[in-house]
């Protein structure tokens, strides 16, 4: 495995127990160190799988059938047990009650390390960093049913992050929040790729956030990879929208719209800026024309 | 808020060792099942408010307990009376005792009415004495307690974790029936016993399937956090016994030798 890649996925396929039908149907796949990937495509699309599939939940803990191969940081997860891959991918899940299992916050977050038997003072240690990185300095002795979802999914986030993974992977994680814990989730995590450089991958249907933050989206539908491209090449192709059910966001829908209209768009627009100086160049073509 | 949860404080009983508290409720759980006498029960369980009342615990809680409580006592000392046998008959048999088989059965003797009483007022004094431990020391101490009592973490964990799992159901429950009363279904609140004997499943069944997924869930979690990969494991809290632990300890002891001495000798 060269140096930069950090999960391969070869040729894999995965279905549940007790089921005939693939929910992952023969994934072929890199991710760089460093580099933000968005899985997107419509409930049941094999998302949560995928992403359990690199954390090594299937197969160690989940059981079923896998075929094909997948290595992170240089483990074979089919060989490798969750304590080890714990330490390489961390994984934040979609519902913030859930994953939160003790009476205060620095207990929550020492949780993973302690399992993974690492020292005290390390553990100290991370907590005060983790907590700086997600936000929450000052609520080590609080009991995280105290607080808001937002806040929860941070510290879900810090927990995961105290066991040092090298790779970040959230499911979902901000389908259950309201518009500002969703905010909150994507400040924090905007904070890993730029100031940490964290490898990120993330589950989501929030292609705003997506379009501000992803090095790239990977499309799946029905278990099977559609495409897995930069995300200003994945927003304009509406073909592949429709197949997928996903929606762009709103400035690429308004720049699809017009380009339907019989608008010519040079530089497609994926963020609010990119759609003002679309409307500029647009307007501006416009007085051109009408001024001849 | 319910009798199990952590209830947060700086009192003396919330800075005890674990250890102790555990050894509290293993050492009285054993004394107030071997006494017999109800003064001596009796005396634990004012014990038990005491410690109660130095907890500072809201004992108002214990009201909504106790009706619960109060229809089980009920049944029991009903059962017991008519099932316990014994010589001082209250109550003459339904069915003459020279019917064969089913003969004798129907009759009401003391002896079982005092043996009721006397274990409703027992599993009084349980359920007055587990929140005691439960409500104040965090689960993660109770299971670094367990712990360093001998027992695997795996187990510890999953032990206490379980008792933290019942305040969550309560909210459950209480979510599901509010749903059920906002469309209408009112059996819960004024229904007729047998109705709502009817409409339990409709409780049931959704509480038991949101458990069961939630508990799935919670396990992939905990397999993502590395939960009992390793053998050995590290904490971040350390537990220590100092002076006042001892002596609680001892005090303890003291105190269930006394009662075991005021039941059996003097009484």
């Amino acid at each position: 495995m060269s140096d930069n890649v950090l999960i391969r996925v070869t040729n894999l396929s995965y279905r549940y127990p007790r089921t005939k039908k693939y929910v992952l149907k023969n994934i072929n796949l890199e991710i760089k160190k460093g580099e933000f990937i968005a899985v997107m495509g419509k409930n049941g699309a094999g998302k949560t799988t995928l992403c359990q599939c690199l954390n090594g939940i299937i197969p160690n803990s989940k059981r079923g059938r896998v075929k094909g191969k997948v290595e992170v940081a240089g483990l074979d997860t089919q060989n490798s047990s969750i304590a080890m891959l714990a330490q390489k991918a961390g994984m934040v899940l979609e519902d913030p009650e859930t994953q939160l299992f003790t009476t205060k916050i620095k207990n929550e977050i020492a949780f993973g390390p302690e399992n993974l038997n690492y020292p005290v003072d390390d553990i100290l240690k991370s907590i005060e960093w983790t907590l700086k990185v997600v936000r929450l300095e000052g609520f080590e002795e609080r009991p995280p049913t105290a607080l808001s979802g937002g806040q929860k999914q941070r510290l879900a986030i810090a927990s995961v992050l105290a066991m040092k993974p090298e790779v970040l992977i959230l499911d979902e994680p901000t389908s259950q929040l309201d518009p500002i814990g969703t905010l909150e989730v994507f400040g924090v995590i905007r904070d890993l790729k730029e100031k940490y450089n964290m490898t990120i991958v993330i589950a989501t249907h929030k292609s705003e956030e997506i379009a501000r933050f992803a090095d790239k989206v990977l499309v799946l539908d029905n278990g099977e990879i559609l495409a897995f491209d930069t995300p200003d090449k994945i927003f304009r192709n509406t073909d592949l929208l429709q197949q997928a059910w996903i929606r762009p966001p709103q400035v690429s829908e308004l720049a699809n719209y017009l380009t339907q209209q019989g608008c010519k768009i040079d530089s497609f627009p994926i963020l609010l800026d990119q759609a003002v100086e679309m409307v500029d160049e647009i307007l501006e073509a416009k007085r051109g024309v009408d001024g001849v | 808020m319910s009798l199990i949860e952590y209830y947060p404080g700086d009192t003396f009983f919330h800075r005890l060792d674990p250890r102790v508290k555990i050894a509290l409720l293993i050492i009285m759980t054993l004394v107030i099942f071997a006494v017999k006498n109800f003064l001596v029960i009796g005396l634990i369980f004012a014990t038990v408010i005491v410690l109660w009342s130095s907890a500072k615990l809201p004992l108002y809680k214990f009201k909504t307990y106790f009706k619960f409580l109060f229809s089980l006592f009920v049944i029991l000392i009903i059962l017991q009376s008519l099932f316990y046998g014994g010589n001082t008959i209250l109550v003459k048999p339904v069915i003459p005792d020279a019917v064969p088989l089913i003969g004798g059965s129907g009759k009401v003797t003391m002896e079982g009415l005092v043996f009721g009483f006397l274990i409703s007022l027992r599993l009084l004094t349980l359920v007055a004495l587990l929140p005691l431990i439960s409500m104040t020391t965090p689960v993660h101490l109770l299971a670094l307690g367990l712990v360093r009592l001998g027992m695997s973490h795996k187990i510890a964990y999953t032990a206490t974790t379980t008792i933290n799992l019942i305040p969550t159901l309560q909210a459950e429950t209480r979510t599901i029936m509010d749903a059920q009363k906002l469309r209408g279904f009112t059996t819960f609140e004024d229904g007729k016993w047998w109705q709502k004997m009817k409409a339990y499943p409709t409780l049931v069944v959704p509480l038991v399937i949101g458990a069961m997924r939630g508990a799935q869930l919670m396990g992939v979690a905990m397999d993502a956090r590395a939960f009992g990969t390793s053998k050995e494991r590290t904490y971040i809290e350390t537990i220590k016994m100092n002076t006042a632990d001892w002596v609680t300890l001892a005090l303890i002891t003291v105190y269930a030798v006394a009662a075991l001495i005021l039941n059996f000798v003097v009484l």
